[in-house]
């Protein structure tokens, strides 16, 4: 970038001063046609260029957040009433509410299981990925297919595959004598269900995060090391894993962004049931704006979870600085 | 790079082995499992439930197989002529590419400027990158719901377009720039010698080099808005602006007995517009989402 801007500096020929009568004169003599044929040269061409898509961004993303975190200190007395103030109550309620920290409790246990099934996946299928040549690589391609499947439709087909009567994963299960497995009946694996499903649809980012990173490897590492006698599993462990942990952080954010949000599959799949097991914060945040219509305790949830989300980023934006330092 | 060259013809050629140890068989193992794993993880579902959509609701109990005794296309039939698929499916469709559209018009502009000029406010490109990871599509869901009801924008095609372009714009932009950024300052400066204007220049030097870039950019905006499910939920109240993720979720949370195949073409139907372009863009996804992505 700075290199750039120098090559700007030195190609741009030093314009003629124009005769200094005033702001406007000045204005007028830089836009003149000739002025036109330089990149640059234009004081204010950047800020129009930009200005619609920083314009759109700040009303379509930072303005919600703001209005959300003032929207959540009023309340109404019935649907529609007119807002008064009440400041930090909606949060003092929300903790002090059992079906909240509950749900805080879904959270949790959903975001962990699918980071550690995903980030054990994912890592799997790149180093895999990695060493896949020739006739194998269409494998690469095939890794994004869950990309394009919504999560609504996800949804759908896992609960085609874990159905109790005609499911794969029944009928596979059933071949060692584990049968009448209700998988949208038990609490503890509905929550299961609900995470394989979740990283299903995430997996393939991840997959080509860290792949993207292993190809960055410098062979030569692991041709040292091959020639001194280290096995391939040490190679791994030892030259390639500690190499991509920029990209396992990267990951990581990505993984728990995703989750931490993830409201369109746990809704289809189960929503919520069975007995609240998945009911996690974007389902409750659905359930109270969009079905019992309290909008401003809705409002301080999603504040909570622009909270949450934001620590956790920040959280893996130290650890990963944290580990690039010890690396280096 | 230099120092590279002579290892690669190494390993390019290694020395040709007479016996294969076992070892050499257990680490084909460790590399072969988990690709069929994958394979199977990512395409086992997807093939389920294709499988399922080519039976009849009974066939899916009596026929577990995966190849269908006996297929049928009913079930594809039955959910295309539903109401609201149809109407669905027009939203989506006009969603999709007026998204990709808005996206392009106002990105590639942005892009440029943060790309080829110095200017004050120009570290807001930093933000670009920040603001979409810091606030979620989730966390956006009940303000914009308050906003839209306020301006009266709520069930709108167009509401709809304007909210995804803004969800995925900065990838768009932060794309954008890296790939206008390799494109050589020269030809462009070439250009002003030939004394192009700058409308010009954008429209015959830097479009037309920027084609797959363009391409990428549209076809994630246009999987934005086809598979985004929270604001549509949020967002839309009827069949004039509800796109099909909606609608399928709609069909699942449907009382009576489940209709499974006609669930499983469904799900299989909004895939329809990415085997068209699978193939194609599987490069410049992979590609760009990995660098979009990585930062």
């Amino acid at each position: 970038m700075t290199d750039t801007a120098q090559e700007e500096r030195a190609v741009t020929p030093p314009a003629p001063r124009p005769p200094r009568k005033g702001l406007f004169r000045r204005r007028r003599a830089q836009s003149g046609p000739d002025q036109n044929a330089l990149i640059g040269h234009h004081k204010l061409t950047p800020y129009l260029l930009a200005l619609p898509a920083v314009l759109m961004v700040l009303v379509l993303l930072a303005f919600p957040a703001m209005y959300a975190s003032w929207g959540s200190l009023f309340a109404t007395d019935s649907i529609g009433g007119e807002p008064f103030f009440v400041g930090l109550q909606h949060y003092i309620d929300l903790f002090t509410d059992p079906d909240f920290l509950w749900s805080i409790n879904r959270t949790a246990i959903f975001v962990v299981g699918c980071l550690v099934v995903g980030m054990t996946l994912a890592t799997t299928f790149a180093f895999a990925l990695n060493k896949a040549l020739g006739g194998l690589r269409f494998l690469r391609g095939l890794t994004i297919l869950p990309y394009v499947v919504s999560g609504v439709a996800a949804a759908v087909m896992f609960r085609l595959l874990f159905n109790e009567d005609f499911g794969w994963v029944s009928r596979f299960l059933a071949l060692f004598g584990i049968e009448d497995i209700g998988w949208f009946i038990n609490p503890t694996l509905a929550m299961f269900v609900v995470i394989v499903a979740q990283v299903w649809t995430d997996l393939p980012l991840a997959i080509l995060l860290i792949l993207g990173g292993l190809q960055t490897v410098d062979p030569t590492l692991l041709d040292a090391a091959d020639v001194d006698g280290a096995s391939g599993w040490t190679r791994a462990r030892k030259i390639s894993l500690p190499l991509v942990t920029p990209q396992l952080v990267l990951a990581t954010i990505w993984f728990s962004y995703s989750t931490l949000t993830a409201l369109g599959v746990v809704l289809a799949l189960t929503g919520g049931g069975p007995l609240g097991a998945t009911r996690t914060l974007p389902v409750i945040l659905y359930e109270t704006a969009f079905r019992n219509f309290e909008t401003h305790p809705a409002l301080a949830i999603v504040v909570v979870v622009l909270v949450l989300n934001a620590l956790l980023t920040l959280t893996y934006f130290m650890m990963g600085r944290r580990f690039d330092i010890g690396d280096s | 790079m230099a120092i590279e060259t002579p290892t690669e013809k190494l390993r390019v050629e290694p020395p040709p082995r007479k016996r294969r140890s076992p070892l050499y068989y257990l680490r084909k193992v460790f590399v072969w499992v988990p690709l069929a794993a994958l394979a199977l993880w990512t395409i086992g579902p997807v093939l389920i439930t294709i499988s399922i959509s080519l039976k009849t609701r009974g066939a899916v109990f009596a026929d577990p197989g995966l190849i269908p005794a006996d297929p049928t296309l009913d079930a594809y039939r039955d959910v295309i002529t539903r109401p609201g698929f149809r109407e669905a499916f027009l939203n989506s469709v006009l969603v999709g590419f007026g998204t990709a559209l808005l996206t392009l018009v106002i990105a590639v502009p942005a892009a440029y400027a943060f790309a080829r000029y110095r200017f004050r406010g120009r570290h807001l490109l930093l933000l670009f990158t920040f603001l979409p990871r810091l606030i979620p599509g989730l966390g956006l869901m009940v303000p914009l719901y308050r906003i839209a009801v306020a301006v009266g924008a709520l069930d709108n095609r167009l509401t709809l377009i304007v909210v995804f372009t803004g969800t995925i714009l900065p990838l768009a932009v932060w794309l954008l720039v890296g790939f206008i950024q390799q494109i050589p300052r020269d030809i462009e400066e070439a250009g002003n010698v030939d004394g192009t204007s700058f409308f010009q220049r954008i429209r015959y030097i830097v479009l037309p080099l920027a084609v797959p870039a363009l391409f990428t950019i549209g076809v994630l905006a246009f999987r934005e808005a086809w598979n985004e499910f929270d604001l549509v939920l949020a967002l839309t109240r009827s069949t004039a602006a509800r796109t099909l993720p909606y609608e399928l979720f709609l069909i699942t949370t449907g009382t009576g007995l489940a209709n499974n195949p006609g669930q499983a073409a469904f799900a299989i139907l909004t895939l329809l517009p990415f085997v068209f372009v699978y193939l194609r863009i599987e490069k410049y996804i992979v590609s760009g989402l990995t660098s979009g992505s990585s930062k």
